[in-house]
């Protein structure tokens, strides 16, 4: 008994045995999904297909062309704000994160996010290459919090099958409005000649919907929506103006009612409207649909930002990018950081065919990329895009509250006005809890 | 004999009632399960796809094909399990004392532990993970099970019950010379299984459902339970062209609680009829 006790832990100490690593080791922190059944050892970039699908390729390729550094990736739920916190508070945060663009002041305002600018200048990378949206996204004070990696934002899908039958297509493209009054005529006529509505909405469970709206026909009108970092102003002549607009849209059935966004997104691809505005995120399965024979929006599928309805032709952007928390952190982990970082740099094209608009300039002027379906069209989005000013924080929460106070009043649940002004109370009385 | 005549007592409209709520109740589940057989793709135009074939277990192979997915099974496993041990232990011995045994300020303690009960887990919830942050718990098993066993609803069920057997049983077994441990282990404890076995499905329940504890305290993929771990694989936004695979996460997560409620129906029923009746 006693010899097969000592037998036993022989053969466990002989097992936690492991040949030495000398490696230089960093943790990343991610979202955007598990596929490691299709993608796990994969790095082939450039046939890697959706965000899971060419995130994993890009590492493992970077691990396979870096044998001197290891990236240990760990995938969160999304968006992992709640883990990342929770590590913050631990004290051991991972070495890269992926965090979306409108986040970065909540953790960067607290010390809790490094500066970037060493890293950018070790691996040679530019500022000034970053498209204006990025930059914006990812500047604080100064100073970049993290390299960015995309722009996303709302962009009118189009079903140009039934833009066709509603006469509403010149040229091969379609025809979209350039005034609010416009948008109403071409509505009428588009729903009086198909019989179905102009547009597919999500107005319900997705604040992010009407948040986009407000936001962007608020900010082509010069409206300030926030005049400190801790006030929001949305109760104003313009605010009124923009909720009555999406209000008519729904009082006189314009647009679809009581959907959420599976059921906006059924609808779209079974063609049961005209335009569906929701995100870049969506471009990859539409074009998906449009490809294939025998469905509604074969061959019948254009997408373009947000139209210019008032004043200028601006929109409510966001973006994906990579942030590295603040830790203690060895000479050669900063090293491997900074190659990482040239690394996605090099390789923010392929991350572009995610639907996403690419974060430099130099890829949006690069002909691979021009030659992606539909990229011409949507690369406006870099330079008309505005993220929130970078001061302010709590912009996810800022969003869900503008948003479900939004829906309220384009569905009528509350009076306008009110609905509104509860808005800016809930933000206000959020952002003077914020340090 | 009373199942019997209580089926007698049913009219044809009663039955026909009870076959409707039934169906009702059962819809859902197989509306999940069907949707979980489809291709995401069909899916993606219309739910009502799922109501004729083909169908495909694709979406069941996609979860196995993630390396993690079974490491992800056995940590839920090992954490419902040990949550579940744990209140059952800690539970009956703490019924036991307050049901049982007479020491100063008994009253007091039982009051603080029903107190615990309307102490919602998230107003703890900061200074818990300060707490196995401190004690380097976090991304462990016992910084998983731990926070579980602090069960007061559990504690104040086993005392209810054991309350309610006759004391003179304890008596007897002393007067023939059993110790306070054997009238306990021997003669308590058995006629609480119906009682622990309630207990043990609503605890295990808990722990395999609980999201918010491992969301926070699993960082690291090797220790995510079934629940953080299915959910960190969704690929796309909020998994919206992707309907069949997350309902075949939900059937996949659901087959272990199925699997419970099949082996603890009896002792379930029994000891709620015996709650009823008492």
């Amino acid at each position: 008994m006693k010899r097969a006790a000592a037998a036993l832990l022989a053969l466990l100490a002989l097992g936690s045995c492991a040949r030495a690593d000398h490696r230089t080791r960093l943790y990343l922190q991610r979202f955007f999904g598990e596929c490691g059944a299709e993608y796990g050892r994969s790095t082939d970039t450039a046939n890697a297909e959706g965000e899971c699908g060419i995130i994993t390729a890009l590492v493992n390729r970077f691990n396979a062309e870096n044998p001197d550094i290891h990236i240990d990736v760990n995938v969160v739920a999304w968006p992992g704000y709640p883990q990342l916190t929770a590590q913050v508070a631990a004290r051991d945060p991972p070495d890269l994160v992926t965090m979306h663009e409108g986040v970065i002041s909540d953790y960067a305002l607290k010390g809790l996010l490094e500066p970037v600018d060493h890293y950018l200048k070790q691996a040679g990378i530019s500022t000034n290459d970053f498209t204006d949206a990025s930059r914006a996204g990812v500047t604080i004070n100064g100073h970049p919090y993290g390299l960015p990696w995309d722009t996303h934002g709302g962009l009118f899908h189009v079903n140009t099958a039934l833009f066709a039958k509603a006469g509403l297509m010149r040229g091969g493209k379609p025809v979209l409005p350039n005034s609010p009054e416009e948008l109403i005529a071409q509505s009428r006529q588009f729903q009086a000649r198909t019989g179905k509505p102009y547009l597919i909405q999500s107005n319900v469970g997705d604040p992010a919907f009407a948040a986009r709206n407000l936001y962007t026909y608020m900010m082509a009108q010069g409206a300030v929506l926030f005049p400190d970092a801790h006030h929001i102003t949305l109760n104003t002549p313009i605010g009124v103006r923009v909720a009555t607009f999406f209000r008519r849209i729904n009082a006189e059935k314009l647009g679809t009612q009581n959907m959420d966004t599976p059921a906006a997104i059924a609808a779209f691809v079974s063609g049961e409207g005209g335009i569906y505005p929701t995100g870049t995120w969506m471009i990859g399965s539409f074009q998906q649909e449009a490809m294939t024979a025998g469905r509604p929006l074969y061959r019948s599928y254009a997408v373009f930002p947000y139209p210019r309805l008032w004043g200028q032709h601006v929109e409510f952007v966001s973006g994906h990018s990579w942030v590295v928390p603040t830790h203690k952190r060895t000479p050669a982990q900063r090293a491997a950081i900074t190659r990482f970082f040239k690394f996605m740099a090099a390789h923010n094209y392929d991350w572009a065919r995610t639907g996403h608009i690419p974060a430099f300039k130099s890829v949006l002027d690069d002909p691979r990329f021009k030659a992606l379906p539909h990229r011409d069209d949507i690369a406006p989005l870099a330079s008309i895009g505005r993220p929130l000013p970078s001061n302010v924080q709590r912009q996810n929460a800022i969003e869900g509250i503008v948003g479900e106070e939004g829906a309220a009043a384009s569905t009528g649940q509350k009076p306008i006005a009110r609905a509104l002004a509860d808005a800016e109370r809930r933000v206000n009385d959020l952002l003077g809890g914020v340090e | 004999m009373a199942a019997n005549l209580q089926r007698g007592r049913l009219t044809p409209l009663g039955w026909a009632g009870l076959t409707f709520a039934a169906l009702l109740m059962v819809a859902p589940l197989l509306w999940a399960l069907l949707l979980s057989l489809k291709n995401n793709a069909e899916l993606v135009g219309h739910s009502g796809a799922a109501l004729h074939p083909p169908y495909t277990l694709e979406n069941y192979a996609a979860i196995f094909g993630n390396s993690l997915t079974l490491r992800w099974l056995l940590n839920s496993a090992i954490v419902a399990l040990g949550q579940t041990a744990g209140v059952l232990i800690l539970a009956s011995l703490a019924g036991y004392a307050f049901a049982r045994l007479e020491f100063p300020l008994r009253r007091t303690l039982f009051a603080i532990v029903l107190l615990g009960l309307a102490v919602p887990s998230q107003a703890v919830i900061l200074p818990q993970h300060q707490l196995f942050a401190w004690l380097h718990l976090h991304n462990s098993y016992p910084g998983l099970i731990l926070p579980g066993l602090v069960a007061p609803f559990g504690v104040f069920f086993m005392t209810t019950y054991m309350r309610g057997i006759p004391r003179e049983l304890d008596e007897a077994a002393m007067l023939d010379g059993a110790s306070r441990w054997t009238v306990f282990w021997k003669i308590i404890v058995p006629l609480t299984i119906p009682a622990q076995s309630t207990l043990a499905v609503f605890t295990f329940l808990g722990a395999w459902n609980d999201y918010w504890w491992p969301l926070i305290s699993a960082t690291k993929s090797n220790m995510y339970t079934l629940t953080v771990g299915l959910a960190a694989a969704q690929m796309n936004y909020a998994q919206t062209s992707g309907l069949g695979y997350l309902m075949a996460q939900a059937v996949f997560a659901s087959i272990p609680i199925f699997i419970v409620y099949i082996i603890f129906q009896k002792q379930i029923v029994r000891a709620m009829a015996g709650a009823a009746v008492r």
